[in-house]
C-alpha cells in the first residue's frame, strides 16, 4: 500500500505561517507559565506523599474533612487512577511542633492502657521522636513490642541488655495513619505507595535534571556538527529547544485540567523530555541526511528546493514512523496505568511536536541561514 | 549462499541463547501462577471457615502458608533468583537513602566542647543544610575566622589544621563504611532476598529491600545503634553435652540412657562428617538413619571429629529449620539458662558440596564486655608471620576489665558478636594487661578490614539520617506488571498488523524482526542481570514503535530504487546501503540521550534508559542483519518481493 507517492508539497514556502504557529504555541506556554507556573512533584520539591487505597469507594471530597483538621497544614489530596485510591501529599518533612502535645498524650494513654500505673518519664524530645524511660529493661522491651503493634514506631535506644529507654519516632505518615484509622473505622485502607524526599535531595535532583537535558543537547550539537555542517547541528538543537519549551508550556497549561492526568514535573517527566529529545532529533537527522545526499546530487539547485525535495522524499517514512510511535504511546496512555500516564502523554505529544519541528523548525532554520548569508552550503 | 548461512547461524544462535536466558523467567511465572492459585483457594477456605477474620490476620495467615510452601520446595527460590530481575516498582519494596550526619559525628569525637564550639557547630550545621561544602570544611573555616586552631577541639596540639581536617574527613568516611556493614549485617539476618546496599558518593548509602512490606520494621533495621559484645564460648565438652541432650530430645529418646547414646552419637557424627566429604548410595541410607536417630547432628555437623572444638556447621538453607528446632520449648528446657546458640555472621563455603555453611557456637548469654570500651581498631599485616591481624585498643576501664577476663580465660575462646551474630571467635593466648590486643587468624586482609569495621561499630556508632525514602506496596507492583505486559502485547499486535497491512510480505518480515527484537531485549536483560522496571517496560513498548523505523527507512528506499527501474536485486542492495547512514546517525544520537538518562536517573528511570539503549542496538541488529538475511535469501531464491 502506498499513501504518499511522488509528493511535491512546498513546505518551506509556507514556513512563515508555521513560524507564527510555533510562536503562538510558545507564547501560550509562556503566559501559562507566568500565571499558572509549573507544579513540581515531590522528587524536586521535597516532601511526603502517600497513596492510600480504600476498601470501599472514597472520594477526595469525602476524605478532605477527615484529613484537613489533623493539623498538618496545607495537605493536598488527589484521586489516583480510577480505583478507590487517593494521593495525600504535604510539603512537610517533619511533624509541626503544634501537634506534638497531642501525640505525646496519645502515647501516654496507650502506655497507661498496657500497664496501668507504670512509672515512666519523658527524657528527651526532638522534632522527630520522643524518648521514654522506664524503671527496668523488661518493661521497656514489653512497651516497645506492644506499642509497635498498636502502630507506633518504637525502638529501643540502644541494643544494650540493660537499656531502659524507648524512643518513639513520630513521622507524618504515622499521624495520617493513626488519625484516619480512628476516623474511618468502617473503611479500612492500605498504603500502596509512600515516598519521602528531603529538600536537599530534591534540589540536587532538580539540578541534575537540568544538567542532563543540557548535556544531551550539547552532545547532539557536537555529534551533528561533526557529521553535518554546523548550521545543521544548530538547526537541530534549536528545534529540540522548541520542542522542550513548548511541551513544558503544555505542562503549565494543562495542569489539573484533565482528570486522571497528573502533569507534575518529576523524574519520570524528565525522562520523557530526554526521550522526546532523542525522538525528535532522530526525525531531524533523517531529513538532514537526505538533504546532504540531495545536495551532492543536485549541485546547482537552490537550497530551499533541495530541502523541500528531501522533506517530500522522506515524508512517507516520517509519517509511518510517527504513526507507529504514536500508536505505541497511545497504547501506553490507555493501558499503561496511572504510574506512567504522564510519561505516555508527554511522549504522545512529543512525537507530534518532534515530527513537526524537524520539518518546520530545523529545516527552516537551515534555509533561513543559507538565504541570509547568501552562502552556498556544501558538503 | 554460504554467507547467508553464516549469518543465519548467528541469528539462530542469538535466538536459542535468548530463549535459554528467558527460560527461568518462564518457569518462575508458571510457579508463581500455581502458588497464587493455591493461596487463593486457601484464602477462600480461611474466609469460609472464619468469616470474621480481619484482613490483617488473613494476610498474615496466607503469608505463613506461602512461606511454608516456598520452604518445602527449593525450586521456587531457585526459579525466582534466575528470572529477569524486577525493579522495586514492579515487585514492591522499599528504597532508602541514608546520609551520615557529620555534625553528630563531630559532636561525638570532640575533646572538650565549650560554648564557642557549640555555637560554631550549630552555625556550620545550618549552613551545611543548604551548601554543598562538607560540615568539616565549614566548621574549619568558621574557626579560622575566629582565629581558633582546630587542635583546640580535635586531634593533638601538635597537629596543624589541614591534618586534623583530613583526619576528620577520614572519620566521616569510616562512619559510612561502618554504617554499611552494620546495615548489611542486619539485612542479612533479617532474610531479605536480593537486597542491594550501595555507597553513593562519600556520605550516602542507598539501601534497596525488595518485597519488604513492613516499612517500620525495615526502618528499625536501618537506624539505631549496633551492639558489639565479647562473650565467652563454652568449652567443647560442655557444648557437646548440651548438643547431645538436644539431639536426644529431638529423636524422642529418654534422657536416662544418655551414656549409651553418647558413644553411638559420636560414632554417628563421625559418619556425618564423612557424609560431608562424599556421597554414595550406601551413605544415603546411613544419612537417613542419622536423620532419624540424630536429628540435631544431621543438621549441625560437628567440624572437628576429634572433639577438640564443638563448632558445628549448618547449611545455609537449613539454618531456619534449626532455629525453629532450637526454639521448641522441650529443647529450650535442656539448654542451660545462661547460654545460647549463635551463628557466625558470614558463611564459609564447603568445597565438597559447594554449599554455604554457617558456624554454630554455644556462648554465654551475659557478655564479658560491650563495645563501648574500644577506642580504636586497625587491620594490619603482622611483620613476622605476614598474615592479616587486627589491633585494637581500649580505654582504661575497658583495659582493666579486659585484663581480668583474659587472665581468667587463657586458652579459652571469646566470640566477637555484633547484633547477635559472631564475626570471629579467637582463642585467648595470654593475659592482656594494657587493653592493646591483637586478633589473628584472619584468612586475608579483607576479612581483617571487616573485623576492624565491626570493632569500631561498637565504639563509634554511625549517625545516619534517612534523607529519601520510597515504598511501593506489592499490590501496586502487581498492577504495574499487568499494565506493562498488556501494553507490550497490544503495542506489539498493533505495530505488527500495521506493518503487514502497509508493506505486505515485507511487512511480515518486519513483524517477524520485531518479535525477535523483543525476544532479544528481554534476553539481554535476563543475561546481564539487569533490572526491569515499569518505565523499562514502557521503553520496550516505545522501542517497538521506533524499531520499525529502520525497516521503514529501508523499505521506502527500496521502493524508490524500484521506481527508478532497477532490478529487485539491485534495489534491495541499494535500499539497504543508502538507508544505512540515516539509520546510524539517528540511532547514535538517541543512544547518547540514553546514556545521559542512565547517568542522571535513579531506579525506574535507569530501567527505562537501559531498555531504550538495548532496544536501539537490537533493533539495529534486527533491521540490518535479520531483515537483510531474509531479503538476501528471498532474492537469491528468486522469490517475488512484495513491498506493498
Amino acid at each position: 500500500m502506498r499513501i504518499f507517492e511522488n509528493l511535491n508539497i512546498d513546505f518551506l514556502g509556507k514556513r512563515k505561517f508555521f513560524y507564527i504557529l510555533s510562536s503562538t504555541l510558545f507564547l501560550i506556554g509562556v503566559v501559562n507559565f507566568i500565571f499558572r507556573g509549573f507544579t513540581f512533584g515531590i522528587d524536586f520539591k521535597g516532601g511526603s506523599e502517600y497513596v492510600l487505597e480504600f476498601q470501599k469507594p472514597m472520594s477526595v471530597g469525602q476524605l478532605r474533612p477527615n484529613i484537613e483538621n489533623i493539623g498538618l497544614g496545607n495537605v493536598e489530596l488527589k484521586s489516583y487512577g480510577s480505583s478507590n485510591a487517593i494521593i495525600i501529599r504535604t510539603e512537610l518533612q517533619t511533624v509541626p511542633s503544634t501537634l506534638f502535645p497531642g501525640i505525646v498524650k496519645k502515647i501516654n494513654s496507650q502506655i497507661e492502657n498496657i500497664y496501668p500505673g507504670v512509672p515512666y518519664q519523658i527524657v528527651d524530645s526532638t522534632a522527630k521522636s520522643v524518648t521514654y524511660s522506664f524503671a527496668n529493661p523488661d518493661t521497656t522491651n514489653t512497651m516497645v513490642d506492644k506499642l509497635f503493634r498498636d502502630g507506633f514506631q518504637t525502638s529501643k535506644t540502644t541494643a544494650d541488655l540493660t537499656n531502659t529507654k524507648m524512643s518513639v519516632s513520630i513521622g507524618i505518615s504515622d499521624i495520617i495513619k493513626t488519625n484516619l484509622k480512628e476516623k474511618l473505622k468502617d473503611n479500612t485502607f492500605k498504603i500502596l505507595k509512600e515516598e519521602q524526599v528531603g529538600p536537599k535531595v530534591g534540589g540536587e535532583l532538580k539540578r541534575n535534571a537540568v544538567i542532563a537535558i543540557f548535556l544531551s543537547l550539547v552532545m547532539i550539537l557536537i555529534y551533528l556538527g561533526f557529521r553535518f555542517k554546523f548550521i545543521f547541528a544548530a538547526g537541530a538543537v534549536v528545534a529540540l529547544f522548541h520542542d522542550v519549551l513548548i511541551t513544558m508550556g503544555l505542562y503549565a497549561a494543562l495542569y489539573n485540567l484533565i482528570p486522571g492526568l497528573n502533569l507534575e514535573i518529576d523524574l519520570t517527566t524528565v525522562a520523557a523530555f530526554l526521550t522526546l529529545i532523542g525522538y525528535s532529533n532522530n526525525d531531524t537527522v533523517i531529513v538532514f541526511d537526505r538533504v546532504r545526499e540531495m545536495m551532492k546530487v543536485h549541485k546547482t539547485m537552490p537550497i530551499e528546493e533541495v530541502v523541500n525535495l528531501a522533506i517530500n522524499k522522506t515524508l512517507s517514512r516520517t509519517l509511518i514512523t510517527s504513526g507507529t510511535s504514536l500508536l505505541t504511546t497511545l497504547v501506553l496512555l490507555i493501558f499503561g496505568g496511572e504510574v506512567i500516564r504522564a510519561f505516555a502523554f508527554t511522549m504522545f505529544f512529543g512525537v507530534i511536536i518532534g515530527t513537526y519541528s524537524s520539518i518546520f523548525v530545523a529545516s527552516a532554520i537551515v534555509v533561513e541561514y543559507a538565504n541570509k548569508t547568501k552562502k552556498k552550503l556544501s558538503f | 549462499m554460504k554467507e547467508i548461512r553464516f549469518r543465519l547461524a548467528i541469528i539462530l544462535a542469538a535466538i536459542v541463547f535468548s530463549v535459554y536466558l528467558l527460560y527461568p523467567t518462564y518457569v518462575d511465572y508458571q510457579k508463581t501462577k500455581n502458588l497464587n492459585k493455591i493461596l487463593d483457594s486457601q484464602k477462600q477456605a480461611l474466609l469460609y471457615g472464619n468469616p470474621n477474620i480481619t484482613p490483617d490476620q488473613l494476610d498474615k495467615r496466607i503469608k505463613l502458608i506461602e512461606d511454608s510452601i516456598k520452604a518445602s520446595d527449593p525450586s521456587y527460590v531457585k526459579a525466582r533468583s534466575e528470572r529477569i530481575k524486577l525493579g522495586l516498582d514492579l515487585q514492591g519494596g522499599m528504597r532508602v537513602v541514608l546520609e551520615v550526619n557529620t555534625t553528630k559525628l563531630l559532636n561525638k569525637v570532640v575533646k572538650n566542647p565549650d560554648d564557642v564550639f557549640k555555637k560554631v557547630i550549630a552555625e556550620s550545621d545550618k549552613e551545611a543544610q543548604v551548601s554543598e561544602e562538607s560540615v568539616v570544611d565549614i566548621f574549619a573555616r568558621k574557626l579560622a575566622q575566629r582565629g581558633i586552631r582546630m587542635s583546640r577541639y580535635f586531634g593533638s596540639v601538635r597537629d596543624d589544621d589541614s591534618k586534623i581536617i583530613s583526619d576528620l574527613k577520614k572519620d566521616a568516611d569510616d562512619a559510612v563504611s561502618r554504617a554499611m556493614e552494620i546495615i548489611r549485617n542486619r539485612v542479612d539476618q533479617y532474610g531479605v532476598s536480593e537486597p542491594s546496599i550501595q555507597r553513593q558518593g562519600t556520605r550516602r548509602i542507598i539501601v534497596e529491600l525488595p518485597g519488604v512490606a513492613r516499612e517500620e520494621e525495615a526502618k528499625q533495621l536501618l537506624q539505631g545503634t549496633a551492639l558489639l559484645e565479647f562473650r565467652l564460648l563454652k568449652d567443647p565438652e560442655f557444648t557437646f553435652s548440651v548438643m547431645q541432650k538436644i539431639d536426644n530430645v529431638l529423636s524422642g529418646k529418654s534422657l536416662v540412657d544418655s551414656t549409651k547414646t553418647d558413644s553411638t552419637a559420636a560414632a554417628d557424627t563421625n559418619k556425618t562428617k564423612t557424609q560431608l566429604a562424599k556421597t554414595d548410595t550406601s551413605a544415603e541410607q546411613k544419612q537417613k538413619d542419622i536423620e532419624k536417630n540424630h536429628p540435631f547432628f544431621a543438621i549441625a555437623h560437628l567440624l572437628d571429629s576429634q572433639g577438640r572444638s564443638a563448632d558445628a556447621a549448618v547449611r545455609g538453607d537449613e539454618r531456619e529449620k534449626l532455629t525453629r528446632l532450637l526454639n521448641r520449648p522441650d529443647v529450650q528446657s535442656v539448654i542451660p539458662n545462661n547460654v545460647e546458640f549463635i551463628y557466625s555472621a558470614k558463611p564459609f563455603r564447603n568445597t565438597n558440596d559447594n554449599k554455604d555453611y554457617y558456624t554454630l557456637y554455644l556462648v554465654n548469654k551475659e557478655p564479658e564486655l560491650t563495645g563501648g570500651v574500644i577506642t580504636n581498631a586497625r587491620a594490619n599485616i603482622d611483620p613476622q608471620t605476614t598474615s592479616a591481624v587486627v589491633d585494637m585498643e581500649m580505654n582504661s576501664d575497658g583495659a582493666a576489665e579486659w585484663s581480668r577476663i583474659t587472665g581468667a580465660n587463657i586458652h579459652k575462646r571469646i566470640a566477637i558478636i555484633l547484633d547477635g551474630v559472631a564475626f570471629s571467635a579467637p582463642v585467648v593466648q595470654g593475659k592482656i594487661p594494657s587493653g592493646r590486643s591483637q586478633i589473628s587468624g584472619m584468612a586475608n586482609m579483607e576479612e581483617a578490614k571487616l573485623l576492624e569495621i565491626i570493632l569500631k561499630a561498637g565504639a563509634l556508632p554511625a549517625p545516619v539520617d534517612i534523607i529519601e525514602e520510597r515504598t511501593i506496596g506489592p499490590s501496586l507492583g502487581q498492577d504495574s506488571v499487568n499494565n506493562g505486559l498488556t501494553s507490550m502485547v497490544i503495542g506489539y499486535i498493533l505495530v505488527g498488523l500495521f506493518m503487514i497491512f502497509y508493506y505486505r510480505r515485507s511487512g511480515e518480515i518486519a513483524a517477524l524482526t520485531l518479535t525477535l527484537i523483543v525476544l532479544f531485549v528481554l534476553g539481554v536483560l535476563a543475561g546481564f542481570g539487569a533490572t526491569l522496571t515499569l518505565p523499562g517496560m514502557a521503553g520496550i513498548v516505545l522501542t517497538m514503535g521506533m524499531a520499525v523505523d529502520a525497516n521503514v527507512l529501508i523499505y521506502e528506499r527500496i521502493r524508490e530504487e524500484l521506481g527508478t527501474g532497477k532490478t529487485i536485486r539491485a534495489s534491495v542492495e541499494g535500499g539497504f546501503t543508502k538507508a544505512m547512514p540515516a539509520i546510524l546517525d539517528s540511532n547514535i544520537t538517541t543512544f547518547f540521550t540514553g546514556i545521559i538518562l542512565y547517568q542522571f536517573g535513579t531506579g525506574p528511570v535507569q530501567g527505562f534508559a537501559l531498555t531504550l539503549m538495548i532496544g536501539i542496538i537490537t533493533s539495529l541488529f534486527g533491521a540490518l542483519v535479520i531483515s537483510r538475511v531474509i531479503f538476501d535469501w528471498m532474492v537469491a531464491k528468486g522469490a517475488k518481493i512484495s513491498i506493498g
